[in-house]
């Protein structure tokens, strides 16, 4: 059997917004538009996918949250209509997507070998969540190719930060190794807003930009500097922060869609490309490109070891060293920004 | 017309579609007792606040007339589909919405086909209301609504229930120790996760039996810390303001664990 690999991973977040923006006819809603920069960034992420060919696209969704086990949809084709709770305003849409079972299964399998508790989800009245629904279509709206969904498991959040991401690692690991074994070009998404901190209230036309801005400047300030080491390739700088940064900023990495990509891309330490960054609601959201496959045709990488002790395909970042922002350490110590607002109750 | 009955249950779905097993057959059973109990208080109203339905933006209240359909529960779907068939006091809803307004609360109303009704909503009136014969007003868990916003929208539910004249059935919809066994097991051998859950669910269930609101409310904090109360026990918090924060005592008549977490059927004394 050919030897699968992974094209790309694209962080991809998921508000309803962009969806209820663009006025599909999947979506009963209809609007004026709004939040253009995010749907223009999305433009390239579709047009990036277009060349690359994959097979399949693969999204892990922190609104698909369970609690025992990482759990993958493995039903030949799955329709109906998805209503998002928190937005039924916005966002209803009617999806019909057929999943590719055998990557489902090949990785439940590999995730059952590394120790992972793992589920196939084989109730074929089973209502796709809004965050997968709404990643897939931003990223592939033609709905013409596979996917195979994987949920967040609720790790994170129960554990502690650093036990969760850890079992999102070891899940992104065992991902890879489907991947591989089953040959698939594939092509990952994490469904996930950076600085999650967000308004409370909803503008009478929610697609008034006037109203769109970042919560506060100190979760602006951590996404431009996450967003800045990304763009120079320094990922082991952002895993490094990743836990303060989601403490901070209420992240929604925490959820493990971010942590999950990277590790199953071997950690690359190559610049992402970066499509665009937005607000809604206050949140802040990003989209970025890690190519592996141009990387790979490049030549220029240097291989970084992963904590598997595999070499993973990378640009050598030397390059990109000492442009943008201040170093990362400086963000690291008492300097750092802190984000001050009140959590959801209980409090953590 | 006042409050004329009150009641805690548990929103997980596994006593309703697996009721043969035993340690889920004490819960289903303490369900259909608390049925008989609602049913007895002849309501024309059941009020719900369900620690499943999610909201971040506004406090939302389920407006729309008939709902009906087939939920599959996220974690829960190798057990069985739920079908369920709600109405909604409409009526009741938007003068909650408009009451929560005027209390300070951002407030809406919600009335869409295919709205993912919550599974705990869904457990509560197929165990509660079985026929769905009494209407239904519902009130979501705004995650960022702690203790004392959560016990005012009860209190402002309660009371615009009883402005309008409802004789109203209170149901909060959720769980005792949230801790879960994160493996397989044998559902057979369903237990409370660990002792110390045991010994906080039963600490909270013996000062609810005896009608202790300040010692119950007191105790909270602690109980979502300690035994990660599911949502910090919120929906005591809105069962209590809907009672006007007294309690006269209560009859358990379920206790048991839910994959691991604490669950109970618990009627109060009205």
């Amino acid at each position: 059997m050919a030897h699968g690999e992974i094209l790309a991973g694209f962080l991809a977040p998921h508000p309803p917004h962009l969806v209820y923006a663009e006025n599909p006819p999947q979506n009963e809603p209809k609007s004026k538009g709004g939040w253009e920069q995010l749907r223009w960034a999305y433009e390239r992420v579709r047009a990036s996918i277009e060349e690359l060919k994959p097979d399949v696209l693969l999204v892990h969704s922190p609104h698909w949250m369970t609690q025992l086990g990482h759990h993958f949809l493995a039903v030949p084709h799955l329709t109906g209509k998805s209503v998002d709770p928190i937005f039924p305003n916005l966002f209803r849409y009617t999806y019909d997507v057929r999943v590719d079972v055998e990557l489902a299964e090949a990785c439940h399998d590999e995730a059952r070998s590394a120790g992972l508790v793992a589920k196939l989800m084989r109730n074929p009245r089973f209502r796709v969540d809004y965050g997968t629904i709404t990643t897939l279509h931003l990223a592939r709206p033609q709905w013409d190719l596979p996917i195979v969904g994987l949920s967040a498991n609720n790790s994170p959040y129960y554990l502690s930060t650093e036990e969760g991401l850890g079992e999102m690692e070891t899940l992104g690991n065992a991902t890879r190794r489907a991947i591989e074994r089953t040959g698939r070009r594939a092509v990952l998404l994490a469904s996930v807003t950076m600085s999650h901190l967000h308004f409370r209230e909803e503008p009478s036309v929610p697609e008034d930009m006037s109203h769109e801005r970042p919560f506060s400047m100190d979760a602006y300030q951590w996404d431009m500097k996450m967003i800045e080491l990304m763009r120079q390739g320094r990922m082991r700088k952002v895993f490094e922060l990743l836990p303060q940064f989601i403490d901070e900023t209420f992240a929604e990495f925490k959820a493990g869609s971010f942590t999950w990509m990277h590790a199953a891309m071997g950690y690359p330490e190559m610049p992402g490309r970066f499509y665009g960054y937005g607000n809604v609601i206050g949140t802040g959201n990003a989209v970025f490109e890690w190519n592996l496959a141009r990387g790979r045709n490049a030549g220029v990488g240097r291989a970084h070891e992963t904590r598997d002790g595999r070499r993973a395909p990378g640009y050598d970042d030397s390059r990109f060293a000492g442009t943008g922002a201040a170093e990362a350490h400086d963000w690291a110590g008492p300097g750092a920004p802190r984000v001050h607002a009140e959590p959801p109750w209980p409090p953590r | 017309m006042p409050v004329v009955s009150a009641f805690l249950v548990p929103g997980s779905p596994l006593p309703l579609l697996r009721p043969d097993n035993p340690p889920w057959s004490r819960l289903a059973s303490g369900y259909r007792t608390a049925q008989r109990s609602l049913h007895m208080s002849r309501p024309d109203l059941i009020l719900v606040y369900s620690t499943q339905w999610l909201a971040v933006l506004d406090e939302l209240w389920q407006a729309r007339p008939h709902l009906a359909g087939t939920h599959v529960d996220e974690n829960w779907y190798e057990f069985g589909d739920l079908d369920y068939e709600l109405r909604i006091d409409t009526e009741l809803a938007l003068a909650c919405v408009e009451a929560a307004k005027q209390g300070g609360f951002s407030s809406k109303s919600v009335d869409y086909g295919g709205f993912p009704v919550d599974t705990g909503t869904i457990v509560a009136n197929r165990f509660l209301n079985p026929r769905s014969d009494v209407p239904l007003a519902i009130a979501a868990n705004n995650l960022y609504h702690g203790w004392d916003e959560t016990f005012r929208i009860g209190e402002i539910a309660a009371g615009t229930a009883t402005r309008l004249g409802r004789r109203t059935a209170l149901v909060g919809v959720g769980g005792l120790s949230g801790s879960i066994f994160r493996d397989e097991i044998d559902i057979r051998n369903d237990g409370i996760a660990s002792s110390d859950d045991d010994r906080w669910n039963r600490r909270m269930l013996s000062l609810l039996q005896r009608g202790d609101a300040a010692g119950a409310r007191g105790a909270v904090p602690e109980f979502a810390r300690e035994a990660k109360a599911d949502m910090g026990f919120k929906h005591f918090a809105w069962l209590l303001g809907g009672l006007g924060g007294r309690l006269h005592g209560a009859r358990i008549h379920a206790y048991g664990a839910t994959w691991g977490a604490g669950a109970a059927v618990i009627e109060f004394k009205v």
